[in-house]
């Protein structure tokens, strides 16, 4: 899932690149949210008692519970969303898939095991484990969606590259994804925990790629082989190399072919047997997406049809009718009003001048170096406190 | 280095009151023609832009650029203990840690000198072109507060309608909906009631009341208002100081869905 290390470089190394800030300062912006992540996270998080939520029949309604009630959220704080679904993945997320295939299994395996003999918390932790997304969660998704006048595509492959597409052509402000690939397929805003409940209070995140690449003072090429050299879903990560070898590696040599000779040629590190990085990076910078102008790309926000979310998730799904009704009225409520402008439309920002950049700069790097030099300086502590024999004062 | 001495403190904690709700940390841009202020709210919808001129300080030094980020909350703290009448020395060295503020009773020889930690504030300027606005209205500060809380309590946004025949301004709410109608009005008595009405065109545009209410904090820093409009632009609401001093703030309008 994403790329490993990359959040913590960005916040060290381009901190002006991440805003933070209430869900209410997105209002009025339309964004692409990456539906299939989002399912997945409903159906993991949405549960009472450790158990995904169920009708009276059976049927697990987390997910619908999860994409109702958030979309419900957004909606209220005039985000229009507009939700893309995984078609096939690629060829190359075989290996990855084929892991987190392994892993469920494993993962089913351990829960039947809990069952008969680990605690509550053990059973918890392995059903959550073995939680998969399926054609009918997804189906039944879609129908929600239609049902509450929220627009959705099935993307070609993988959804965050479609997102990323959406929003670099203009047709959406930001992709949201919890997932830090999204800004690899060059999505100019990344917005991430959009679809978090609002007990768990976490601020909205907004990544914008130009002042990470800026920030980290890249362009999208080395940015991209960053990436893929820290550890994405396509190529197996390599052994030894961590976020900070990673930026180094990638800063000393410019380009990806350069740090797989100097792998190859003689160091510490070894390359896994198969490793198409260049594969990797055809499927950044060429992913098989819907061109934003495609007709099946013009999405529009309508009313609910609220006769048809009463009947879809009372009568078929067991939900609350006063709830549901009232989550009708809101979303009809969110087509009406009328948007409220940011100022950025009418005034510009006046560009930083290079010496204020300088100045800027100069200063981040006052920080890191202190917060380094004080990390240095704890460990050497540390190391003292231990050499200590026990017992001695 | 920065030295301010203003007559009176009531000037800068009025200022301060009137925006520390809309904006928390800003930057006080010092340089030889006076203090300004630029800054917007969290969510972009607002601007304030304040300007204290050199002139309004006597005496008033600045050598060189100085951006004094400060906290508004805390600046608050210390104006507090400022009285109205007293006046108010602002002193900063050129790349202050800290901003010396010192207070002079004007009736006894108390001085109380108080030192505000400073910050470093990344800031985006905004650059705001000049406008020839439709639409210029002026009239008592109370009279414009009044309208916005009135109408506040009906809805949350107010439309603002300038033709010939004067300004209009209505909302429309779910418990029903209101509007108060001004004209140009001369009172020669008192001049500061005059309401006035310059207009080339007839505007017609929408704003959250929220922020015009919260706009109108300002109140106590001048009689009268300034309100200027132009289609499709933010509006404009001025306080004017002494002298050409001003407290600006801008709004961007509401607009109806282009789908």
């Amino acid at each position: 899932m994403g790329i490993k290390g990359l959040f913590p470089i960005i916040k060290d190394e381009a901190p002006a690149a991440i805003k933070e800030g209430d869900i209410k300062n997105q209002f009025g912006r339309k964004v692409a949210i990456d539906a299939s992540m989002s399912i997945y996270s409903f159906l993991i998080a949405v549960r009472s008692d450790g158990q995904q939520l169920m009708n009276e029949s059976g049927d697990t309604t987390s997910h619908l519970m999860g994409m109702f009630y958030r979309t419900l959220r957004m909606v209220d704080n005039g985000i229009k969303p507009l939700y893309v679904f995984d078609g096939a993945p690629p060829k190359l997320k075989s290996g990855e898939l084929a892991r987190r295939f392994q892993r469920k299994a494993e993962a089913k395996e351990g829960l039947e095991e809990a069952k008969e003999t680990g605690t509550a918390e053990d059973v918890e932790k392995f059903s959550r484990r073995t939680v998969r997304v399926t054609k009918e969660h997804n189906a039944e998704c879609q129908q929600l969606l239609k049902l509450m006048g929220i627009p959705y595509i099935i993307a070609p492959t993988e959804a965050e590259a479609q997102c990323a597409v959406l929003a670099r052509a203009g047709k959406v402000y930001a992709a949201a994804s919890e997932d830090m690939d999204t800004l690899c397929f060059d999505s100019p805003v990344l917005l991430r925990h959009l679809t978090f409940s609002e007990q768990r209070k976490e601020p909205i995140q907004e990544i914008h790629v130009d002042k990470v690449l800026e920030g980290l003072n890249m362009d999208r090429k080395q940015f991209v082989d960053l990436c893929i050299l820290l550890g994405c879903d396509y190529v197996d990560p390599i052994p030894k190399i961590g976020p900070s070898t990673a930026l180094k590696l990638i800063r000393q040599y410019g380009t990806l072919e350069k740090v797989v000779e100097y792998i190859k040629s003689d160091s510490k590190y070894t390359l896994p047997e198969d490793w198409p990085f260049e594969d990797a990076r055809a499927l950044f910078f060429e992913p098989d997406v819907r061109p934003a102008d495609d007709p099946l790309c013009d999405v529009k926000w309508e009313k609910p049809d609220i006769e048809g979310l009463v009947k879809f998730l009372v009568t078929d799904k067991g939900f609350n009718e006063d709830r549901v009704r009232a989550g009708g009225a809101r979303l009809e409520k969110a087509t009406k009003s009328s948007q409220q402008a940011r100022l950025e439309g009418f005034f510009k920002v006046i560009p930083k001048t290079d010496e204020e950049k300088a100045v800027h700069k100069r200063k981040l790097e006052e920080q890191n170096e202190a917060k380094k030099k004080k990390l240095k300086e704890d460990k050497k502590e540390k190391a003292k406190a231990k050499a200590k024999p026990r017992g001695a004062v | 280095m920065l030295e301010a001495r203003l007559e009176q403190a009531q000037i800068l904690k009025k200022v301060v009151d009137s925006i520390k709700d809309l904006v928390q940390d800003c930057n006080f841009d010092c340089n030889d023609s006076g203090i300004a202020l630029q800054a917007m709210d969290n969510s972009h919808v607002a601007l304030v832009s304040m300007m204290l001129k050199a002139e309004g300080f006597s005496p008033y030094r600045c050598d060189r650029n100085i951006a004094l980020g400060v906290n508004l909350v805390s600046l608050t703290k210390v104006l507090r203990a400022a009285q109205n009448e007293d006046i108010l020395t602002l002193k900063a060295e050129d790349a202050p840690d800290s901003l010396n503020l010192v207070f002079e009773s004007s009736e006894n020889d108390r001085i109380s000198e108080y030192d505000l930690k400073l910050m470093d504030i990344d800031q985006e300027h905004l650059g705001i072109p000049e406008t020839e606005y439709a639409a210029t209205i002026s009239m008592p500060s109370a009279e414009f507060r009044r309208i916005c809380t009135d109408l506040m309590a009906m809805s949350e946004s107010v439309t603002i309608d300038a033709t010939k025949d004067g300004v209009k301004f209505s909302c429309n709410g779910d418990i029903g909906n209101g509007a108060v109608t001004l004209r140009s009005h001369q009172n020669v008595d008192k001049p500061e009631l005059n309401i006035d009405i310059e207009l080339t065109e007839p505007v017609g545009l929408t704003f959250s009341l929220k922020y015009l209410v919260n706009f109108c904090k300002a109140q106590a820093l001048s009689s009268t208002v300034k309100i200027c409009l132009s289609n499709e632009v933010p509006l404009l609401v001025e306080y004017g100081l002494s002298g050409s001093s001003y407290l600006r703030f801008y709004l961007a309008p509401k607009i109806g869905d282009e789908e």
